[in-house]
């Protein structure tokens, strides 16, 4: 099948704003991961947190609209700015508008609507914004980029949580095999750092919690883990059709080769213990980029340092490797886990990863534990020259969504 | 009255993030003038209404995108002559 050209990036992180940036501290174990300070609503509500950088919505939408939307549109946009920006594209000049798409999941302004509500209880309808749905429905992300850039083609957003980012990606292929577009601005953008949506993880008990060391909770695979680290972050990649990208003399970071998603079909929220749909993901993923298993010289894996999350994917990765798997690692015990946004950043990750010859090891896996029994890259970075990586990427709801990404 | 409406609009509408340097009385509300968008012309009437309480239907929403400054602080005085005479 054909492959898509990754020509563009722009992340916003709790470790950077630049691919370099990212890559350095997950190769160093620079970690982003922060006890919330004392004022801050998520103080006493989690012991760690990854903040991403203030950013001002007036630097990236009108000051008139500016008062009422959502960080995740805000760091939506900037990334996607980024990723523009770097991929020298202009729309109307280098692509035809409506020949351009855009991508951007999410699960919207989760924390506006919530701060809406109180609003609306306390003083009725007058609480209630008019700016309220442009600045929290899952769509705007992607419809004010398209705004931002005079984007008009197919537009949308996708909601399959933390596996939403990747799927993205996935989506931008099919829309570039399908010859439905030229280019497509593709990504993710969370901003759960609010107390309702912790709580709604904690309460399910599927916060790290009981770590005095906020760098020290995340910690994928290692036999202590006792849950994920919340984040924020967005990642916007531009993919183009290889001959398209070719022809207007765009400098390539990566392509994308293949992609799959699959579901568990087992439970909201608990992975299948067997791996065997995330498994399957892999395989297709493979199959679609024309490759064998054997061809992947990396594995960024979804690794979010929960206990039945990480020893269903190393089950998975044993399903796709029964010997021995590639070099292993789970970035999130420096980023922690982004949501969605993981996804894209962790492609990211693994782009530079290919491009350096370096492979970002597992931060805080001290002491692996034997249900999670991969080839792990621990302590420090591993040199080896990759021409192929694959990228998992797993979602409350059973989504399962593996990406094969090429030198 | 007119002058506290007024000041109420000015501060509403600076509050709002729109430049009030050059508004006065003769400014048109809408894209000749402050420029206010849909939302933002329902922003403001929904301002008005907790200030003031009065209200602007929604069937009025053209009627008021096309006053002045100066226009709307009159139509907002009458409603509240009218409701305090009732």
């Amino acid at each position: 099948m054909t492959s898509a050209t990754v020509t563009g990036i722009g992340l916003v992180s709790p470790v950077g704003t630049t691919a370099a940036e990212v890559f350095e501290a997950v190769c160093n174990g620079r970690s982003g991961l922060v006890r919330p300070p004392e004022g801050h609503p998520l103080h006493g509500v989690v012991d760690a947190a990854g903040f991403g950088p203030a950013i001002d919505a007036a630097s990236v939408i009108p000051a008139t609209e500016a008062r009422l939307v959502d960080r995740s549109i805000v760091i939506a946009l900037r990334a996607a700015e980024d990723a523009i920006g770097d991929a020298g594209i202009e729309v109307g000049r280098d692509v035809d508008p409506y020949r351009v798409a855009v991508v951007i999941a999410g699960v919207g302004g989760l924390q506006t609507l919530t701060e809406q509500a109180v609003q609306r209880s306390q003083r009725g309808r007058l609480g209630v914004s008019p700016y309220l749905l442009p600045g929290t429905l899952p769509n705007m992300a992607a419809a004010r980029v398209a705004l931002r850039f005079g984007i008009r083609g197919y537009t949308s957003s996708i909601g399959t949580a933390c596996a939403a980012g990747g799927q993205s990606i996935g989506e931008a292929m099919r829309l570039l095999r399908a010859g439905e577009a030229d280019v497509v601005v593709c990504g993710c953008s969370e901003a759960p750092l609010f107390p309702t949506f912790a709580d709604g993880f904690g309460n399910a008990l599927a916060l790290a919690r009981g770590w005095s060391d906020p760098t020290a909770a995340s910690r994928p695979f290692d036999r202590r883990r006792n849950g994920l680290v919340l984040g924020e972050g967005a990642g916007v990649f531009v993919v183009e059709r290889p001959e398209f990208a070719a022809a207007r003399g765009a400098r390539r970071h990566a392509d994308v080769l293949g992609w799959a998603a699959t579901n568990d079909a087992y439970h909201p929220t608990t992975p299948r213990p067997d791996g065997s749909s995330a498994a399957e993901s892999m395989r297709r993923a493979l199959r679609d980029a024309g490759l064998s298993a054997s061809d992947i010289g990396y594995v960024n894996a979804h690794g979010t340092s929960t206990r039945a999350g990480d020893a269903a994917e190393a089950a998975a990765l044993r399903g796709v490797y029964p010997t021995q798997t590639p070099p292993v690692s789970s970035t999130k015990g420096v980023t922690g886990h982004l949501l969605g946004a993981s996804g894209v950043v962790e492609a990211a990750i693994a782009i530079m990863a290919m491009r350096h010859g370096l492979l970002p090891p597992t931060h805080n896996l001290d002491d692996p534990d034997p249900a999670c029994e991969l080839n792990h890259i621990r302590k420090q970075p591993l040199k080896a020259a990759v021409n192929a990586v694959l990228s998992n990427s797993f979602g409350f709801g059973g989504h399962n969504v593996s990406l094969v990404l090429g030198r | 009255m007119i002058d506290e409406i007024r000041q109420f609009l000015l501060g509403s509408l600076t509050e709002m993030k729109y430049d009030t340097d050059d508004v006065d009385d003769d400014t048109p509300l809408g894209p000749a003038g402050v420029d206010l968008t849909s939302l933002a012309l329902a922003e403001l009437a929904m301002r008005v209404e907790d200030g003031f309480g009065v209200r602007f239907d929604e069937d009025e929403a053209q009627t008021v995108a096309v006053m002045t400054v100066g226009e709307l602080c009159q139509a907002v005085a009458q409603r509240v002559r009218a409701e305090s005479a009732r």
